[in-house]
């Protein structure tokens, strides 16, 4: 193939294919090319994908009979664990059932293969519906570079020239890294583990025990003993008919500990609350991938350079403040906002950096770097050991006294937090740690 | 606490692998798509880390405390490119054709 593409996309994944969707509506030619054997066959999530651009994407999916989200987020728990109990915040409101829905589980190896349905749509419907392609098992070995500009592809044998490169290889960034946008050798620095399992049950079960009906789901985080005391924390989501229920581990901190993931997910899943949520359950599927943290510091050195642009978490495009585990959000809309810059090349005929640069104030501009620079105190507060040792099993010895009654003179709660507090923290910790965390969160 | 049914029981490693979807399965040989230089490992590296850390087990220590590496469980997932500080680890993706690597059916 020696014609000359507007775009070429490297990665099907969400950032890829979002990207894919919007240059196709604007009937830009591109080529996507994918390793995996279909799009999500080579992706792992936790995984929720949080508020509403899919809707700008693919608009009314909740009315798709075949969308391949699992379940829509109407019931959020936040739980604080020590090594016998489980103290949680739980939060169920009816306006999480009004579509747009602001989240949905999802399991990347079909919900991606969907939305790849969605992008071959997209480019049918467009005027150059013969010259756009999606390809997969292609792997791109690396990019092509002429006077200091990306202009293409190598895969195997072939290459593949266009005006602009967009990455979205995900978190193992090689591509990113050839072209000097980040550093050769990355260090575990800001980076994570994540591990996890997909236990069926049968939708009954499933909906019974989790109180659930209809498309209704939960996300549920942890804090504490989860991780038996390595920095990090867990997540159990409810799918249509499993859960996914994993961890997400501190690299440094796991290299310290000399402790295993796998390990600490069966630890996880034997923690009484947990145990009981998964009991008669079939483990389907083992996973792991690499997590960004939201660490600015482990982000690229610069999102766009000469004739490419970099998305989703290729940029490292992950954030977890507390509130929720961002990625997947920040990976479409970052993919819609390097295609739209493209759009503006491809328009004006002009694919200089100048051009370029507008992804970078684009990308600024928009909620997600807007959050990613908000929320780095917060990353620091809650990677902070006190988090996920003293402050759970403060948390949960305070529950255990507050909700017993044994039949004898009572303590207040203000003493009961006053007495608990004392075992754990020191009265200026705690006031260091409050004071830290009002303010970043 | 029961911990009768398969879903708290802990699991090997072994079996969690087992439920992994790998390709090219059927090919006598697998193009690696990891080199590592175990000799590394095994003379100056102070904390072997990814005998531990890798989710997949692909790094094994032997009896007398000697790094292995072995690609074919390896479920992509890059935690060795990371982990290891001491340039011991050369991490690329496999290739479709001769490599191995996943096929996720949840993911």
């Amino acid at each position: 193939m020696d014609e000359r593409f507007d775009c070429i996309i490297v990665g099907g994944g969400i950032a890829g294919l979002s990207a894919a969707i919007t240059l196709a509506r604007a009937n830009v030619r591109f080529l996507l090319v994918e390793r995996g054997e279909w799009s999500g066959a080579k992706n792992v999530s936790g995984g929720v994908l949080w508020g509403r651009d899919l809707a700008t994407l693919v608009p009314n999916y909740w009315e798709d009979e075949d969308a391949a989200f699992e379940r829509y987020v109407a019931h959020r728990r936040l739980t604080f664990m020590d090594d016998g109990a489980a103290f949680s915040l739980d939060f169920k409101s009816n306006h999480f059932d009004e579509a747009p829905y602001s989240g949905v589980t999802v399991l990347r190896s079909r919900f991606d293969a969907w939305l790849a349905g969605k992008a071959q749509e997209a480019i049918d419907a467009s005027s150059v519906a013969d010259e756009s392609l999606i390809a997969t098992d292609v792997l791109v070995r690396e990019l092509i570079v002429e006077d200091g500009k990306v202009c293409g592809i190598r895969a195997g044998e072939d290459a593949f020239y266009a005006d602009s490169v967009i990455l979205a290889e995900g978190v193992n960034n090689l591509l990113t890294r050839q072209v000097g946008l980040q550093t050769e050798y990355v260090p575990a620095t800001g980076l994570a583990v994540g591990v996890k399992e997909v236990i069926r049950f049968d939708a009954k079960v499933l909906e019974d025990r989790f109180q659930l009906s209809g498309r209704r789901g939960m996300s549920n985080e942890f804090v504490g003993y989860a991780t038996d005391g390595v920095e990090g924390g867990g997540f159990l989501y409810t799918n249509r008919d499993s859960v996914s229920v994993g961890l997400v581990l501190g690299m440094e901190d796991l290299r310290r500990s000399r402790k295993k993931p796998y390990d600490l997910l069966n630890g996880f899943k034997q923690h009484p609350v947990v145990a009981d949520a998964l009991r008669g359950g079939e483990v389907l599927e083992y996973s792991a991938k690499v997590v960004s943290t939201g660490d600015l510091r482990a982000m690229p050195k610069e999102v766009y350079g000469e004739g490419v642009l970099v998305a989703g978490e290729a940029a490292n495009l992950v954030l977890n403040a507390g509130r929720a585990i961002q990625g997947m959000d920040f990976a479409m809309r970052s993919g819609m906002l390097a295609a739209e810059t493209v759009i503006e090349a491809v328009r004006a005929k002009d694919f200089s950096t100048a051009i370029f640069t507008h992804y970078r104030t684009a990308l600024d501009a928009s909620y997600v770097m807007q959050d990613l620079r908000g929320f780095q105190d917060a990353v620091k507060v809650l990677h902070s050991p006190e988090m996920f040792t003293a402050v759970p099993r403060l948390v949960c010895d305070f529950g255990r006294e507050f909700f017993t009654v044994d039949n004898r003179p009572t303590k207040k709660a203000w003493q009961i937090l006053r007495d608990v507090r004392k075992e754990h923290l020191s009265y200026w910790d705690l006031v260091k740690l409050g004071a830290k965390a009002s303010r970043a969160l | 606490m029961s911990n009768a049914d398969a879903s708290v029981r802990p699991l090997t490693i072994a079996e969690r692998l087992g439920k992994v979807a790998y390709r090219n399965q059927g090919r006598s040989a697998a193009t690696p798509h990891i080199v590592v230089d175990t000799a590394i490992c095994n003379s100056t590296c102070p904390h072997q880390c990814t005998t531990y850390m890798c989710p997949a087990n692909c790094y094994t220590l032997d009896d007398v405390g000697k790094v292995h590496f072995q690609f074919e469980d390896c479920i992509e997932c890059g935690t060795c490119m990371y982990a290891c500080d001491q340039g011991a680890v050369a991490w690329s993706y496999p290739d479709p054709e001769t490599g191995r690597g996943v096929n996720w059916n949840a993911g």
